[in-house]
């Protein structure tokens, strides 16, 4: 069972991020990159896979700039055994401006030339954080989807796999025959630091190059983003000395009440 | 030559708890003070690589250890260094992720790194425990890189696995309690037998990181310099296991002033027999054995001191711009600029040198001394002092435990003393200058 990773660099998690002086977008220069949490779940369970022998080969997939080798060298650190890097003009942003849809379709097309049994993606990113890109990749695939996975079981090496996914409710299991795109939750697995000596070894595996531009697929983003603004900074509170202050409160400062 | 040197070792503990202190302690002091620490998952990915990450596998390397580091070493510092406890499990955990045996070939289980790289991984260790840091350099440095670069293929093959997976903890034995930076005046000796097959050890030796690590038995495994001949200079190397007759834990050094989480000991060897199988490298020729490592194990000293500067610059900066006094960040007095940017300066300077003298360092040869005990010599102070200022930027946070720096400033104090006092750095530098240098570079 061949088994495809989605891996995106992204601002990374812990970072404070800032809005640029022009609005635009969130700063990126100067900030620290990591790879997607979502991602390093999938990629996580990709090796899992491996170590179980239910997985034959793990390819690791990173669309975007010059930069993301970066995070396809951690992938191939953390155990994957060769790497795809579809290389995006370094002047688009990966966080707004490659959009979910483009994304599906260049994953398609990577997925079509390496005959893949299984994708495993983040649920998304933590900078677009649209949580688009696993359905519309399944749907233009034609293939089942199992979105937000918090466990994954192997029924049959590239035949069948039982998913327990989770919804607002509660969990749901579901019965996924293969080839088909699973998503990763947070709570799949814990993935696991990159050892010194997988580090070493990942220096000699191979990552192909692709263009983006030249995979004849279109690219241009369907929305355009107007202006990026912080959240408002919250107002601390006061602490009210009883209900009757409260509710005198709540009419003439508030005015919520009559 | 110089050389003194603690060791250490230490049992397990739960994980830090903040108590009552924290009650009274405004947000911005916890947070500035505390490794980030957001939830427990790992980080990955940077950039490439630059002055202080050579490589990118060097990059990814630091990138993997400090994660490691807030997750797992910066949690439990405060609680083993109270105890005096030797963290195991965490020291296990240093096996697991291959550090332990960063400059050994991979065909030994190490991960066939060099000087620059593990120098990151004590820089980014002290950052958060130096006690934990340092048990790390007895055993990876001390120990394993020595029996690396001197031992047989025989020998490696027999001591390097378990020890670079983290089974066995190993140190080694120079200084004694008589002798300490005048190395040579070590009584120790070894007699060979009549038939030459085995020899016999006797003396003590003093300051052995990693000696003991439960406080009642010696540590597994030691490198021993002894004595072997009537000359200064009739010096070899031995490996003396745990539980050899006549091999003794003399007595585990309570009450040190700081790392105070690496257990530290007295070694008594009471006629231990050893096999010939037992001596690296040449009969008296032990001096070259030293020579080799002593170098590498001064340039990740210097790496720890720049580990604890880093941090507590971090800590300087984080505080000055949160704390107010008079109606102002402190940062806007003059006397707080003055610690934070002669620190920072100081830091970055030492950094530089430390990187520059590990990127030419070669691990199987010697003929780097000078700069080896110069980066010591300047790093080691240099985080003293930083140390020394951040607990006055800090005040009355700085000098209580349970933020970290009172921590690191008596941890600093060591990296004066331990593998070669300043003043065998002074001794040794001048020598070297006075006898091979006429213009400087």
């Amino acid at each position: 069972m061949r088994v495809m990773v989605g891996v995106k660099r992204v601002v990374d998690y812990a970072v404070k991020v800032r809005i640029q002086p022009d609005k635009a977008g969130v700063e990126l220069k100067n900030v620290k990159m990591s790879m997607n949490p979502f991602c390093e779940n999938a990629m996580e369970e990709a090796v899992k896979l491996k170590e179980t022998k239910a997985a034959s080969e793990v390819i690791a997939v990173s669309i975007g700039p010059k930069a993301a080798k970066d995070t396809l060298r951690t992938a191939l650190a953390m155990g994957a055994d060769r790497g795809v890097h579809v290389m995006t003009d370094d002047a688009v942003r990966t966080d707004q401006g490659l959009e979910p849809l483009a994304v599906a379709g260049l994953l398609k097309k990577v997925v079509e030339e390496q005959k893949v049994d299984l994708v495993l993606l983040g649920k998304q990113s933590i900078d677009g954080d649209c949580s688009q890109t696993g359905p519309m990749l399944a749907g233009m695939l034609g293939w089942p989807q199992a979105t937000f996975a918090a466990k994954v079981t192997v029924v049959e090496a590239g035949k069948q796999l039982e998913v327990e996914r989770e919804t607002d409710t509660g969990t749901q299991v579901l019965s996924v025959p293969l080839p088909a795109v699973v998503t990763a939750d947070l709570r799949l697995n814990e993935p696991r630091y990159a050892t010194l000596p997988n580090i070493m070894k990942a220096k000699k595996k191979t990552v192909d190059v692709l263009t983006a531009a030249d995979m004849g697929v279109d690219l241009k983003p369907r929305t355009t983003v107007i202006e990026v603004v912080p959240p408002p900074v919250r107002q601390g509170g006061v602490i009210v000395e009883s209900v009757d202050e409260l509710i005198d409160k709540l009419k003439t400062e508030a005015g919520v009440l009559q | 030559m110089m050389l003194s040197r603690l060791s250490t070792k230490l049992p397990l503990a739960p994980y830090c708890r903040r108590q009552c202190l924290s009650l009274l302690v405004p947000d911005v002091v916890d947070q500035g003070l505390r490794l980030r620490s957001a939830g427990a998952r790992r980080r990955s990915t940077t950039g490439a690589s630059d002055f202080f990450n050579p490589t990118e596998e060097h990059q990814q390397l630091r990138e993997m250890v400090r994660s490691f580091v807030e997750n797992e070493v910066d949690p439990q510092a405060l609680q083993y260094n109270r105890e005096e406890k030797f963290n195991a499990e965490a020291f296990k955990r240093l096996g697991e992720l291959g550090l332990l045996g960063v400059t050994v070939a991979p065909q030994y289980g190490g991960s066939g790194m060099d000087a620059s790289a593990a120098c990151i991984v004590h820089e980014e260790l002290s950052a958060a425990d130096p006690a934990l840091c340092l048990s790390y350099l007895a055993h990876s440095m001390l120990f394993v890189n020595n029996l690396e670069q001197n031992g047989s293929d025989e020998q490696r093959s027999r001591f390097l696995p378990s020890a670079c997976e983290g089974s066995t903890i190993a140190g080694m034995c120079m200084s004694e309690p008589g002798a300490g930076t005048d190395v040579l005046g070590m009584t120790t000796k070894a007699v060979p037998s009549p038939d030459g097959l085995s020899f016999k050890i006797d003396g003590a030796k003093m300051w052995i990181t990693n000696g003991t690590t439960d406080g009642l038995t010696t540590g597994d495994v030691f490198l021993v310099y002894a004595r072997t001949g009537p000359g200064r200079q009739d010096i070899s190397m031995f490996i003396v296991e745990k539980g050899m007759p006549g091999f003794e834990l003399g007595q585990k050094i309570e009450g040190k002033c700081g790392m105070r989480a690496s257990m530290t000991a007295e070694l008594v060897f009471d006629g231990v027999e050893v096999g010939r199988e037992s001596l690296v490298g040449d009969e008296n020729g032990a001096m070259l054995c030293m020579m080799r490592n002593l170098e590498i194990e001064r340039v990740t000293l210097a790496a720890m001191g720049v580990g604890i500067a880093r941090r507590c610059i971090e800590a300087m900066n984080t505080y000055g711009k949160e704390r107010k006094a008079f109606g102002s960040p402190i940062n806007s007095f003059g006397q707080i600029q003055k610690h934070i940017a002669d620190s920072y300066a100081e830091y970055m300077a030492g950094k530089h040198y430390l990187y520059a003298v590990a990127a030419n360092l070669d691990l199987s040869s010697t003929g780097n001394g000078l700069d080896a005990d110069g980066t010591k010599l300047y790093c080691t102070t240099m985080a003293k002092n930083v140390a020394d200022r951040a607990m006055q930027v800090l005040g009355g946070y700085g000098y209580c435990d349970e933020y970290q720096i009172e921590r690191l400033w008596r941890d600093a104090k060591l990296l004066e003393i331990g593998g070669g006092t300043l003043e065998a750095h002074h001794k040794n530098m001048v020598r070297d200058l006075a006898k091979n240098m006429v213009t400087l570079p």
